[in-house]
């Protein structure tokens, strides 16, 4: 409250005066925005990524190397011939005297030994060392345009000590090269952290380009989200019969800072009509890890120290009074009798365990240690953590139990309360690990070596920088998750983004992926899930086999980075929760079970209290803001999250039926002069808004849009709701990226049937969808550094238009900034016919003046290589008289140097580089050379980049689309003449046909057009944001008030005939894209061209000169013509005919010598009964390849008559 | 020629263990020669080696499975054992 105070003190007050009595208001819809550009201006559109890798800088990194336990070596006595045994005993006398005067080897009296552990480590800026040895600050431009790493060397404390004769010996600390980094750009290690537009545009950079990426080798890499079930979890599941078992309850148990696979443990209850004999109960077992069958439950309690009935059943059903409870417990009581003590019980699991044939005191520690350490391991692996084992084992089968029993449904997989997001930082982080642990491993035996050769340790030597450097180096650029060719590794997490448009290189940075098989059949993981609301985008995802499975981040999810449960722990402690060793079962069913990630900590008997005073603590910043605090009151449980991973978003918190925010704080937020002050964290800190995740969504009441919430106050009895706990921000932040540039997307047609989507059936479909994947392909300005960029290829529009018809999140998306589009005059309309099956009709003369024209980039690189010390390949000039294998073509473009100079046209085979072999223009293309860029690379080899440019203008077949998934080719180019008109003399720049609307039902499209309309009369931007109260009459009113038709129609004229179109035509500025799809990069045909060496078959595709195939239903429509000869012409004469000469006897090729006209078989020793044969060259490759696997294709030119009578003769 | 399959597929996932049902004869070390046969009705397991015909019984309860007889006769072997060698 003091804070409030506080803020209306400040000076923007006076201003504010006039507005007093309206200041304790509520806020509307539109006040909401003013909160969402904050939440913007805070946090950008990649800060998951960025906070991940801050994470893993800034902790995860130091909490891997101090975990690690000291390196610890001694010397270990070396295997030396003749002296294990005291078979040669003087030998062995004076080979020890030897090795003792040998100081500091091996010898059994007295021990060095050496410790090394690493300790602090530090983290510099971005640097580069070039190869002559000077090092500077890298910059990502730098590292972009000359396929550099744009890392950060690391270092670290390394402490040697020496211990000798037992007593402390000298210590030494060094600051060790450890390894370098790649850095994520824009995070707070980056060299462009918080710098001003000036100095980003001054240092080369796009001032709109959020970072969030990594550059590996000049390529830039964006770690890709990975979905997974969460840990340390109970998920129930009811088994469909038939089947062994009726219920299983499964918990996949990880320990914190737990580097190795989850174990699990899974609870299983059998049916009742499968089990042995047939008639007996429902018995319950457990799987342990390690142990190869079910365990009966109560054995592992026995195991544990729980040995009588009592107490077992204490731990699993608390309530004594519970019968039924009881009665499904009584089978496995009644199994287990036989086992009435702690270690008959250990016995009867460690026989069961890997090893067969030990004795019973080494099956018993084998029990014990796997109960120790192995089976829930999240509860603890220390010793004495048997009664909490035993209350989180009871706890799994009281959930089995109340499944069993109808009390409560089974658990959902697919809820994304049960998901968590592997980000950049976790992803790195475990890998980081990894090659960690591999380079203090190299360090061991390195240093083992050492001391049992008797050589100094040198840390220098001992430490291999590389092994992690180029560890990290590999997972990144190839997206290979994990060790280069170890099992278990992940592909695709790191891809080269996306730089085709601003928008899917944004769309780009906020993608996941759940690693589910791409084949599974099983539907339920790719549906849309309701607890995905607001968290992931419901029509951004791609079509076809990764359907759902591929999904996009909703625009204002914030993705926990995970911190510490120790402060919650001390709260918990604080405000009475009571743990095991205090409480004593009975009491549970009376109070609230508390789990804070998972693991179960106490109980609590006020969870009311408790909650509240967490919640309160949390909105004002006491606990962490992203913790999750769920009360579950059915289950009698507070289930208290910290870890990493989980999704939230922001709300605002309601109470009364009140948002505590009021007007005034909007004021405050709208009116203060830096960006710094009282931003977005001052709301949350206000306890206006808090972060509420998927799992506490389930707890909450929350109103769509305030005007819910106020109506609700007012009319009580028809509200939906009293019991309001929050309200949405504004429900167009459901959508993603790529959905949020879509003008009315609540108008389309969204069918997320996943069937729909993978394969059409009945016609649906959803359009959002579909732009939201060709939103990606549009051209617009992808950065505003183009020209300073090298990328392999890129597009550029010529004259981007900001849309007529917006959104209110594409503000904060910079699509007014960097668009993709430009507003075409589109009219619906036949007209002639050439737009038929989704083609359109454009205007040529726009496209004389300019329209949709783009540029297209390609570059080239190469770079000078050194084979050995004295080859070495260099850029130059090839001349005919002395270079070999120089290939046809013109040199003349090239500059004394080997490189085409800029502003020199290129046309088809010029080559511009020189090496032995130049790299030539692709053909089929042509451009300008735009830019060319020498320099040095990683090793201080010269290195170019070559950047061609073309200018594209459109033509018949070129691929343009609206915002509603209507794409479509260009069918036919009209002069303006030839285009329709209005009266007021417009002509369209498109013509869509109007087949394209009904069946796809866009209707956002044509309200767009006529808003467009409306926009473009009144000269302002027409507010097209989903979910708001905007509607077709209110847009026709306004239409109708600027002078036109109501509904967008219009009286258009005949260009060719000059004569009145009959039906009033739907006319209007509609939004239209560029797709990167053009005739010029896909028209291909060849008549003769290059074959493959081995098949002599024509090259597969384009860029090959490839042949189109004529396939075997092509041959049988020439067949099923009665056309063979011509088939044999075609495909045999004409294409692949080869001779070869066959011996009559054996039916085999022949050795033929035509020059000197001899032909032999040597294996019938035949030089004459050979005949030539006409065989395609790919029959004759067979054959050959037949005989190579030992099949003999005899080739019998006589008539079998013959044959026949050759083997009479033989019999 | 035709394209090769683009990738492997990936292995099988390893089921559990099952549990063994015949061992390895303590007296000739053969193997698997060791066969477990338990009477339900009688609540009797016995342990036979095919080989060498050794054998071993024991009262057994509803639990009880080939590997509990066979790890009762190991532990028994290592009983008599430990009593020869005191013994010797």
């Amino acid at each position: 409250m003091e804070d409030l105070d506080e803020y209306d003190h400040q000076p923007m007050n006076e201003d504010m005066e006039p507005e007093e009595e309206d200041a304790d208001e509520e806020i509307t819809q539109e006040d909401a925005w003013a909160v969402i550009s904050a939440y913007f201006e805070d946090k950008g559109l990649v800060r998951q990524q960025l906070d991940s890798f801050d994470e893993f800088i800034q902790n995860t990194m130091q909490e891997i190397v101090d975990e690690s336990a000291d390196i610890e070596i001694r010397p270990e006595s070396q295997h030396n011939p003749g002296h294990q045994s005291g078979i040669v005993g003087c030998v062995v006398l004076r080979l020890s005297t030897f090795w003792r005067k040998n100081d500091g080897c091996p010898g059994r009296n007295f021990q060095t030994i050496y410790k090394i552990s690493f300790g602090q480590i530090y983290l510099s800026k971005p640097m580069m060392t070039e190869s002559d040895g000077e090092t500077a600050t890298l910059f990502p431009k730098a590292a972009r345009l000359r396929n550099l790493t744009y890392s950060a060397p690391l270092y670290v404390d390394v402490t040697k000590r020496v211990i000798k004769k037992g007593h402390d010996g000298e210590e030494v600390t060094e600051t060790q090269d450890f390894t370098k980094v790649p850095i994520m750009l824009r995070s707070s290690y980056c060299t462009l952290y918080q710098n001003s537009e000036k100095d980003l545009t001054e240092l080369g950079e796009c001032p709109y380009d959020q970072g969030g990426y990594f550059i590996i080798n000049g390529s830039e890499k964006v770690l890709i989200a990975q979905e997974k079930m969460s840990t340390n979890h109970v998920y129930v599941f009811k088994k469909r019969q038939p089947n062994k078992y009726a219920y299983v309850g499964e918990v996949r148990s990880m320990a914190e800072s737990q580097n190795r696979p989850p174990s699990t443990m899974f609870v299983r209850m059998l049916s009742r009509t499968s089990a042995k004999g047939g008639s007996s109960g429902q018995y319950i077992r457990a799987t342990l890890p390690y142990i190869r069958t079910e365990i009966p439950i109560i054995i592992v309690f026995r195991a544990l120290g729980f040995v009588a009935d009592k107490d077992i059943l204490e731990h699993i059903c608390y309530d004594f009074a519970d019968t039924q409870m009881m009665e499904l417990l009584r089978p496995s009581l009644e199994e287990a009798f036989v086992i009435q003590n702690q270690q008959v019980a250990l016995d009867y699991i460690g026989k069961r365990g890997a090893t067969v044939g030990v004795t019973r005191e080494k099956r018993i520690k084998y029990a014990k240690e796997i109960l120790q350490k192995e089976m829930l391991p999240h509860v603890g692996v220390g010793e004495y953590c048997e009664t909490k084992k035993a209350y989180y084992f009871g706890y799994i089968i009281h959930r089995l139990l109340l499944c069993a029993l109808g009390r409560r449904a089974e658990d959902d997989r697919d809820h994304y309360g049960n998901k968590r997001l592997d980000l950049a930082g976790p992803l790195l982080g475990g890998l980081f690990r990894m090659l960690f642990r591999k380079l203090t491993r190299d360090v061991r035996s390195y240093v083992q070596k050492c001391v049992d050769n008797g050589k100094d340790v040198n840390l220098q030597f001992a430490i291999k920088a590389k092994t992690i450097t180029s560890g990290l180096k590999y997972s990144l650029a190839t997206g290979n998750w994990g060790q280069a060719n170890a099992a278990g590794t992940r592909a695709g997490v790191s891809q080269v983004l996306n730089r085709l448009t601003y928008a899917s290189t944004l769309s780009h940075l906020r993608r996941l992926n759940s690693p589910i098989g791409r084949e599974g059949k099983l539907a339920k993981p790719r549906q849309l899930h309701n607890s995905q609301w607001g968290m992931m985008c419901p029509a951004e995802t791609p079509e076809g086999q990764a359907c759902g499975l591929v999904k996009n981040l909703a625009l204002m999810v914030y993705i926990t980075v995970g911190s510490a449960a120790y402060p919650i722990l001390e709260f918990l402690e604080e405000w009475g929760t009571e743990n095991f060793e205090e409480i004593s079962p009975a009491v549970i069913p009376q109070a609230t079970k508390i789990f804070v990630n998972g693991g179960w900590v106490g109980i609590h008997r006020d969870p009311d209290m408790l909650v509240k005073t967490l919640r309160r603590l949390r909105r004002r910043v006491d606990v962490n803001t992203e913790v999750g605090v769920v009360r579950d009151i059915r289950l009698k449980e507070l289930r208290i999250y910290t870890d990493y991973g989980r999704c939230s978003r922001p709300l605002f918190i309601v109470e009364k039926q009140k948002l505590l925010i009021r007007k005034k704080d909007i004021h405050a937020l709208q009116q203060r002069e830096t960006p710094d002050e009282g931003g977005w964290n001052d709301l949350v800190s206000k306890g206006f808004i808090e972060y509420i995740d998927t799992e506490e969504e389930e707890t909450t009441m929350i109103s769509m849009t305030i005007h819910d919430l106020v109506q609700a106050r007012l009319n009580p009895e028809e509200a939906y709701s009293d019991t309001y706990t929050h309200c949405e921000i504004h429900p167009s932040l459901i959508l993603g990226v790529c959905a949020s540039i879509i003008p009315f997307p609540d108008h389309n047609q969204a069918s997320q049937s996943i069937s729909c989507l993978r394969k059409f059936v009945g016609g649906m479909s959803p359009r959002n969808t579909y732009q939201s994947a060709m939103g990606k392909q549009a051209m617009g300005i992808y950065v505003t550094n183009y020209q300073f960029r090298m990328d392999t290829l890129a597009y550029v529009l010529y004259y981007p238009q900001k849309p007529l018809v917006t959104t209110r999140a594409m503000e904060h998306l910079h699509f007014r900034q960097l668009p993709a589009g430009i507003n075409a005059i589109v009219a619906i309309a036949c007209y002639s016919g050439y737009n038929q099956e989704d083609s359109v009709i454009m205007n040529q003369s726009s496209i004389d003046r300019g329209f949709f024209r783009s540029l297209f980039f390609r570059s080239y690189r190469d770079e000078e290589k050194k084979m050995g010390t004295l080859v070495k390949e260099d850029f130059g000039r090839p001349d005919r008289s002395n270079t070999m294998g120089m290939r046809h073509g013109s040199y003349d473009k090239l500059d004394d140097d080997g490189l085409a100079p800029p502003e020199d046209a290129q046309g088809q085979s010029a080559r511009y580089t020189r090496r032995d072999h130049s790299i030539s223009l692709r053909h089929s293309e042509t451009g300008m050379v735009d830019q060319v860029l020498l320099t040095t690379n990683a090793d201080g080899l010269r290195f170019v980049k070559v950047r061609v440019r073309s200018v594209r203008i459109p033509q018949i077949g070129d691929k343009f689309s609206s915002r509603h998934g209507q794409k479509g080719t260009v069918g036919m180019t009209y002069t303006q003449e030839d285009m329709p008109w209005t009266v007021e003399g417009i002509t369209p720049d498109i013509i869509v046909n109007p087949h394209a609307i009904p069946s796809r039902m866009t209707i956002g499209q044509l309200i767009e057009c006529i808003m467009g309309k409306v926009a473009a009369h009144m000269g302002k931007e027409g507010d097209a944001t989903p979910f708001t109260d905007v509607t077709v009459d209110n847009i026709s009113k306004a239409l109708h008030k600027c002078g036109y038709q109501m509904r967008g129609f219009e009286t258009m004229y005949n260009g060719h005939t000059g004569r009145r179109l009959s039906a009033m035509i739907f006319l209007g500025p509609t939004y239209y894209q560029r797709l990167k799809h053009m005739v010029d990069d896909k028209i291909h045909s060849r008549g003769r061209g290059p074959v493959q060496i081995l098949t002599r078959q024509p090259a597969e595709g384009r860029s090959r000169d490839g042949g189109l195939r004529f396939g075997e239903m092509e041959r049988d429509c020439m067949i099923a013509h009665g056309a063979a000869h011509f088939l044999k012409e075609r495909l045999f004469d004409q294409s692949d005919a080869y001779r070869v000469h066959v011996c009559e006897r054996c039916g085999l090729i022949a050795i033929a010598n035509l020059k000197k006209n001899s032909f032999e078989c040597r294996g019938c020793k035949n030089k004459t009964d050979i005949v030539q044969v006409h065989i395609p060259y790919a029959c004759k490759l067979l054959f050959q390849e037949l005989m190579a696997m030992a099949i003999a294709p005899r080739m019998l030119t006589k008539d079998i008559k013959q044959a026949k009578s050759q083997k009479k003769k033989g019999a | 020629m035709g394209k090769r399959k683009s990738r492997a597929k990936p292995p099988p996932k390893k089921r559990m263990d099952k549990l063994d049902t015949v061992f390895s004869c303590p007296f000739c070390n053969h193997g698997t020669s060791v066969e477990c046969r338990v009477d339900m009705k009688n609540l009797i397991g016995e342990a036979v080696c095919g080989i060498c015909q050794e054998s071993f019984s024991m009262t057994i309860t509803a639990l009880t499975e080939p590997i509990d007889i066979y790890s009762e006769w190991i532990d028994e072997c290592e009983r008599v054992n430990s009593l020869e060698d005191d013994g010797a």
